[in-house]
């Protein structure tokens, strides 16, 4: 029998009792439909986070910050530790451990590091607009970031200007009579000058003017949901913040963003020497590779469950080819009384597993393409929920993914039609052609 | 290894022709179903030939073993001991693969519960050794529907199986045993489902085949009427050949000695002519 004719009459056999394999072929279409919907999903979600990492124009950054506050500190144990007058000096109001001068200086004595940029933190109290409206105002978005911001209009604060840039959601303050941010031009934010006030060590409340230069939507990371000072502002607000008292105050500092020569080549050196020092030093695809890791390890249990559903399905394939073996006992005896050999007999009927995989895993992944993107139109889209988180893709093609679910649904539903088709291939003609 | 196995069902093809060679030869047969004391002897030592272009019919009760030497002939079984050769080759110690193309180039098959496919047309059911046999689909069909010409069942080949009536049936399952240009077609009871009129029929199909085109014929059956019209009878009871006759006719038997297994001299009983006559329709299945 030529392998064409077995395909076909495997083809024709499963059509023969349609109920039965259009149920057995539905718990496939379950486990393919959701491997394509988490394959697809996970690579949106890497996408998105790609897509984040190509916007950033620099690319040889070290983001420094310390160990513990990164959760890879040391573990000194859940007992009362040893204080340091140092470190004690260096925690932000959340307990953050921060960088000091020393570990500033520190780094910019490490081989390789070509410029080293202190990150303050700075917490104003408001923002006022032209029109004389106030506004709260508690976090700003760190000017490292920057080059990772989602830009509507308009473009990043110059280094050296007092400029800073609004998430879209704050346009409102600038129209009033819009009743959804949404409907506002972005443009006419650019060129305004706001106010912000912020409150010294002694509480009292002083004020810096700056332009808006850009208009930004938030990002997968967060980056571009609060307003982002330029260098300048934030180095201004700063030290409006810690001044008014007649002490000196140790500078700290969330982070430092540091400049590395041929990042590639020294990238590890300077992880090395900085871990050493208690700091940890991460690069941007490693601060996104985080989320990366997330969403993969969630992508995982789905494909776990994914699988079992497949495995569960095989079962079904195992069960409907018995049956069928059982029900065309006499036709297996005539087949192989005419001269149908055991392997080929044992070929036509792993043909028909494989063929109900085959149907499951077609129908399966087109369903599962087509929930995905549709759900990632309607999610994604002006008016989704999630609208408003910038270049986020929720849902993409992968076609080696795809390919690679296909081929485990047919090895799997081939494996499961092994057992009935070798319990066919087994069949004496004589007793089976006596069969009633 | 494939090849050789072409090779041989080849050779056997080309010695087609040669009227004395027996196509089929057996050497002490026995069959023996089970072990120990529970082990049933069905074929006791049997040793015949079945020649080129004869017509011959396996007569017996129920039980008397002409079942298992069909199969055993139509090599669907293995004998427990001694050989079955086919046009002079022994086949027994062949591997299944080899016997099933064997069957499937030199055989035909016609049984009484016809064995057509319900789902498939007339057509396919007709073609399905030529399926197995690897045949491409138009050529099938066409050798498909010279052989329901021949059996004047052309015009149902696009039918379903199941629409056809009993000696329809029959007759497209005679298409099926005839479309690979068999050597020899087994008939099981070829007439057991039919009533009488339409099994006169279905008897003239194959006989004519068997006149006229040569086609050696082994009919297994208890109709008596059926088994007169054969050249030669082997009329079987306890897994023995009790006794062969020859000649078209069953009212002038030409009783021929048949070697008994060693040891077992089957009791020479003049009722024996009586049993054939008992032979009827529903004395078995």
């Amino acid at each position: 029998m030529r392998s064409l004719d077995v395909t076909k009459t495997a083809f024709s056999n499963t059509l023969r009792s349609k109920m039965r394999t259009f149920l057995t072929v539905i718990a496939i279409v379950i486990g393919g439909f959701t491997l394509t919907v988490t394959s697809g999903l996970s690579a949106g979600i890497n996408q998105t986070v790609d897509d984040m990492l190509a916007g950033y124009g620099e690319e040889d950054q070290l983001f420094v910050m310390q160990a513990s506050a990164m959760g890879m500190g040391e573990d000194l144990g859940p007992g009362p530790q040893p204080y340091d007058p140092e470190a004690g000096q260096q925690s932000s109001t959340f307990g953050q451990e921060m960088l000091s001068e020393t570990d500033i200086e520190f780094i910019e004595g490490i081989d390789g590091v070509t410029n080293v940029e202190p990150i303050f933190f700075v917490s104003p109290d408001y923002l006022e607009t032209s029109g004389g409206e106030q506004y709260t105002l508690n976090s700003l978005d760190i000017p490292a970031d920057g080059p990772a911001m989602e830009l509507v209009v308009g473009e990043l604060p110059e280094r050296d200007a007092m400029e800073i840039t609004i998430p879209d959601t704050w346009l409102t303050m600038l129209d009033a009579d819009a009743e959804d941010y949404e409907d506002i031009d972005p443009q006419i934010a650019l060129g305004e000058t706001v106010e912000i006030g912020i409150s010294n060590l002694a509480f009292e409340q002083e004020t810096v003017q700056a332009e808006i230069v850009g208009v930004s939507t938030a990002n997968l990371a967060g980056i571009g949901g609060a307003p982002m000072p330029s260098y300048a502002l934030n180095d201004e607000l700063y030290e409006i913040q810690n001044s008014g008292l007649d002490v000196e105050q140790p500078d700290a500092f969330i982070q430092a963003v540091v400049d590395v020569d041929d990042l590639e080549a020294n990238e590890q050196a300077i992880k090395d020497a900085l871990q050493e020092e208690g700091l940890v030093g991460m690069t941007l695809e490693d601060l996104l590779g985080i989320i990366q890791g997330i969403i993969d390890a969630v992508a995982w249990v789905l494909y776990g469950f994914a699988l079992i559903a497949l495995l569960a399905a095989s079962f079904g394939i195992v069960n409907t080819l018995l049956m069928s073996v059982q029900e065309r006992t006499r036709e297996i005896g005539l087949m192989k009384a005419l001269g149908m050999s055991s392997g080929k007999v044992f070929g036509l009927f792993s043909m028909e597993a494989v063929i109900i995989g085959l149907l499951g895993s077609v129908i399966g992944l087109a369903a599962g393409l087509a929930v995905g993107f549709t759900a990632n139109t309607l999610l994604t889209g002006g008016d989704g929920p999630l609208g408003g988180v910038g270049g986020l893709t929720l849902f993409a093609l992968d076609p080696v993914a795809l390919g690679l679910i296909a081929a485990v649904i047919l090895v799997i539903a081939f494996a499961a039609g092994t057992l009935p088709a070798a319990r066919a291939a087994k069949k004496d003609p004589i007793e089976a052609l006596r069969y009633e | 290894m494939i090849i050789r196995k072409t090779e041989s069902i080849i050779e056997l093809f080309m010695k087609e022709g040669v009227m004395s060679t027996p196509v089929l030869e057996t050497e002490n047969l026995v069959k023996v179903y089970g072990r120990g004391p529970a082990a049933f002897h069905a074929l006791k030592g049997l040793t015949f030939e079945i020649h080129r272009g004869e017509s011959v019919a396996i007569v017996g009760k129920s039980g008397s073993g002409k079942s298992t030497l069909m199969h055993l002939l139509a090599l669907l079984d293995e004998p427990t001991s001694g050989v079955v050769a086919l046009d002079g080759k022994p086949v027994t110690k062949l591997k299944p693969k080899a016997v099933s193309g064997l069957r499937n180039a030199t055989f035909g098959f016609v049984f009484q519960q016809f064995f057509l496919n319900p789902n498939q047309t007339v057509l396919e059911n007709v073609t399905l050794p030529l399926k197995i046999a690897g045949i491409s689909k138009s050529e099938r069909n066409e050798h498909g529907m010279k052989a329901l010409e021949q059996l004047e069942m052309a015009d149902k080949a696009k039918n379903k199986a199941t629409d056809l009536s009993g000696g329809q049936k029959q007759r497209v399952c005679i298409a099926r045993a005839l479309i690979n240009n068999p050597e020899v077609i087994f008939a099981d009871e070829p007439t057991g489902n039919l009533d009488s009129a339409t099994s006169e029929t279905v008897e003239d199909i194959l006989f004519g085949l068997h006149r006229d085109h040569g086609i050696t014929l082994v009919v297994v059956t208890h109709d008596e009427d059926l088994a007169a019209k054969c050249q030669r009878r082997l009329i079987m009871q306890d897994g023995h050949i009790v006794e062969e006759q020859t000649g078209a006719s069953t009212t002038t038997p030409t009783a021929a000695r048949v070697p008994a297994a060693p040891g077992e001299r089957p009791q020479e009983q003049p009722s024996r002519r009586r049993r054939l006559m008992k032979f009827g329709k529903g004395g078995a299945r």
